[in-house]
């Protein structure tokens, strides 16, 4: 009976999974905690108050006046005001300072003569958050300080005749889904469900590991099965359970507790986050099959979870990429997940929106039930077959005495030198 | 001494046999990182995101919004690539990701700027994607008040006046940004002058953890231990050493990719980096050997030198300054050797000043090499008694 087989496999795989402390961190503690940290590194969302040095050579009116409102600006924070801009580029030199404000001699003689007055401003570009907060910090002073001339300068109309002729269309700017422009809401989805494929595929694989060296020991392991799609099977419904579980918890819970936008609806999460789970599944037994010791996995896995996230294109955007990496990023449950995610859950997409990375989630997961299948079954069929350790043995026998051999011919040939 | 089984180069010849002998070796210190250079540097090849997709909804429809939009269409980072017919289509629209971002002019614009009433026009961006948002908020916000300032110098035009005296009356105060070394805004400079070593750094964690658990785990260590005559530090420093020579050709070939090939900023010359990057090396290194003595477990040593790897990417502060983060947060950065190298590239790549100011995270990478001194003494004792245990 396919089915109670099924079943069988899945108890079996569950219960090796509990008792595997090395797979239960990576299934649950990991997930557990990592996303917390994460989440809370980057709780600041934006940074305020940078700090800036300032060189006001004009020391007006004016100019005092402009760096008292850039000073009140959330996004800059005045340290010191310099005597040179000596002073001030060692001020930045020793990581005091950011930015440096420097207000030439001319400015108010400029103004009063009805020209154009520069203020100058430099930014150390070792983060671009600093650029952002010193050009948006003083642009917003000086749009305000230059209402204010304007209308003093026209003096004799009314209120309203000013903001006119000042300003004839307005603007306005809405930054949509991530309403304070920061870090945590565009960077965490994305962190998440790359947590989910990535733990999946080390705690898969180093049971794969752990299999293999048993292997190797000698231990025949799956036979008593009639077919290798319930054994896959089997496995694959015990990972979905557990990561049922742990997928609420990351996807549902995390953001909760950070209070970041979560505009979600039930069933669109679901029918998305379902795909995307029995993608990774079978993308981690088809890899994991590479896997040959335990803790190899770390080495060849835990690396690719950099380039993976930027795959994704929620950093560099995809439009910009080049073709060959886009290509590649298909191959991944995450680069649609990601893409996906992020827009259910902080955009509020439905289904009938994400339903192009939500197919192909579910052609991933069909192409790799297929390749786990192949490769599988070959290597079922090779612990079956009656004399399997017999090859095996003898393989390992014949490499070793061809590496015995080719040192013996190394020492001979260095003896001849 | 004359035994050859004995000693330093002896140790190194046998971890270079056993490096040779396993594929795993060679992916991790090889491939991975060098997978990830040409990665990161390729990706962004483009330095700053050109014409990234944006839509427009014109509710208007006139001369004074089709300017408007003409203009948009010029700039270089903005591309409009589809006029939408109503507010929830264009929204409909970033949520598919088709656009980044859109621009909104409703109806009446024309007729309330003609007859001086002040309309409004609104830029609304996908900040879940933030970069391209932010770039496109740049190019749209300058488009407004572009927009806004040709109305206004046509006024001030028809009164009278010169464009001089219009640009001094319609913008008194201007900004003149300079941003100190990187003035293109490059984002590959941005990102790889850190991803490429950080990625490097997780490996030489990963790999120097790994290969002086396996010996316990194989059961090899009392071999190992007393063909360095019992010094555990000359068996660890020779088993480390083809490591060591393998990682720094690797940081060769950041540094000249970076520097020489894709000509990033380099300031100080090529000799501070070059120091940096070998000392980042040997600080990792110093660092897993201190990490596999206290903990006397292959996974669990392991996995404490993997998340510190993977967390010294977003701690050491490149992408999101280490101010912005919790107090606690701030202070477990300087745990991290990646942190002083970030520090270290910023003062002599980027912002070229004297070898003087960074004297003391060259310093602090120093005291990580040396740290294992402290509990090395361990890894002997576990090297006699050990026992794996799954």
């Amino acid at each position: 009976m396919w089915f109670k087989d099924m079943l069988d496999v899945s108890g079996k795989e569950l219960r090796k999974t509990v008792s595997d402390t090395g797979v239960l961190v990576f299934f649950i503690i990991v997930p557990l905690l990592y996303p917390l940290l994460y989440a809370y590194l980057y709780s600041g969302e934006v940074v305020r108050e940078v700090p800036v040095v300032v060189v006001d050579e004009c020391r007006s009116a004016t100019s005092r006046e402009f760096l008292r409102k850039a000073d009140a600006t959330p996004d800059l924070k005045i340290i010191s005001y310099c005597a040179d801009m000596e002073e001030a580029r060692n001020l930045m030199h020793r990581h005091k300072a950011y930015g440096l404000i420097q207000i030439p001699s001319e400015f108010e003689g400029t103004l009063v003569a009805g020209r154009q007055a520069t203020v100058n401003l430099y930014c150390d570009m070792s983060g671009l958050l600093y650029y952002k907060a010193l050009l948006s910090g003083c642009t917003m002073v000086s749009l305000d300080m230059n209402r204010d001339i304007q209308m003093t300068r026209l003096s004799g109309l009314s209120d309203w005749e000013k903001d006119v002729m000042t300003m004839p269309i307005e603007n306005e700017y809405v930054t949509m889904f991530n309403p304070a422009n920061g870090f945590q809401v565009f960077l965490i989805p994305a962190v998440l469900i790359l947590l989910l494929q990535q733990t999946l595929v080390l705690g898969v694989s180093m049971m794969a590991g752990t299999e293999n060296e048993k292997r190797r020991a000698g231990m025949v392991l799956g036979s008593e099965y009639s077919n290798p799609i319930t054994v896959l099977g089997g496995k694959a419904l015990a990972y979905l359970l557990v990561y049922g579980f742990t997928a609420t918890y990351v996807l549902c819970l995390v953001p909760w507790f950070f209070h970041m936008p979560q505009l979600w609806q039930l069933p669109t999460l679901v029918a998305f986050i379902v795909p995307f789970l029995l993608a990774s599944i079978f993308f981690s037994i088809t890899i994991s099959f590479f896997v040959r010791d335990r803790e190899s996995c770390f080495l060849l896995f835990v690396f690719a979870s950099v380039p993976l996230i930027f795959m994704s294109g929620i950093s560099w955007p995809t439009s910009n990429m080049p073709v060959a990496w886009r290509v590649i990023a298909q191959i991944f449950p995450s680069t649609h997940a990601i893409n996906g995610f992020a827009r259910i859950g902080t955009a509020g997409a439905l289904l009938q929106d994400v339903r192009v990375e939500c197919l192909a989630l579910w052609i991933q997961t069909a192409v790799y039930f297929m390749l786990s299948l192949l490769i599988f079954e070959r290597m079922y069929r090779s612990d079956k077959m009656p004399g399997a350790e017999f090859v095996i043995a003898m393989r390992t026998r014949v490499r070793k005495n061809i590496r015995v051999a080719k040192r013996d011919i190394k020492g001979k040939l260095r003896i001849e030198k | 001494m004359a035994n050859k089984n004995f000693g330093f180069w002896a140790i190194v010849r046998r971890e270079v046999r056993r490096m040779h002998s396993r594929p795993l070796y060679g992916l991790s210190i090889i491939c991975a990182p060098l997978f990830c250079f040409i990665f990161f540097t390729t990706l962004m090849g483009e330095g700053l995101p050109q014409s990234l997709p944006a839509g427009v909804v014109d509710e208007d429809n006139t001369l004074v919004s089709r300017s408007i939009l003409r203009n948009l269409d010029s700039y270089q980072q903005t591309e409009i690539i589809k006029q939408y017919a109503s507010f929830s289509e264009a929204r409909e629209a970033m949520q598919k990701n088709e656009i980044y971002g859109f621009f909104y002019i409703p109806r009446g614009t024309q007729e309330l700027a003609s007859s001086q009433r002040q309309p409004t026009i609104s830029i609304y961006t996908n900040a879940t994607y933030l970069i391209p948002s932010s770039l496109l908020y740049r190019d749209m916000k300058t488009m407004a008040v572009m927009a806004s300032a040709a109305v206004g110098r046509e006024v001030l035009f028809a009164k009278g006046a010169n464009l001089d005296q219009a640009m001094g009356f319609l913008q008194p105060i201007q900004m003149d940004m300079h941003a100190l070394s990187n003035p293109w805004l490059n984002y590959n400079v941005y990102l790889s002058n850190t991803m490429l070593p950080a990625v490097l750094v997780l490996m030489v964690l990963m790999v120097t953890c790994f290969s002086i658990h396996t010996e316990l785990k194989d059961d090899t260590a009392r071999e190992w231990m007393s063909m360095a005559n019992d010094s555990v530090l000359k068996a660890v420093s020779a088993k480390l050493f083809p490591q060591t020579m393998m990682f720094s050709l690797m940081a060769l070939i950041y540094l000249v990719l970076l520097y020489g090939l894709l000509g990033f900023p380099l300031n100080n010359g090529f000799w501070p980096m070059l120091l940096a990057a070998e000392m980042l090396i040997l600080a990792s290194q110093g660092f897993a050997v201190f990490i596999a003595s206290a903990i006397p477990s292959l996974r669990w040593s392991l996995s404490l030198c993997t998340l510190w790897g993977v967390l010294s990417i977003p701690i050491s502060g490149f992408s999101f300054p280490v101010m912005g983060m919790p107090a606690a947060l701030q202070a477990l950065s300087y745990l991290f050797p990646l942190r002083y190298y970030f520090l270290i590239y910023v003062d002599q790549a980027l912002n070229g000043i004297g070898m003087v100011y960074s004297a003391w995270f060259y310093v602090a990478l120093l005291a990580f090499t040396i740290l294992p001194l402290t509990d090395i003494w361990m890894l002997r004792k576990a090297a006699y008694k050990y026992t794996y245990l799954i």
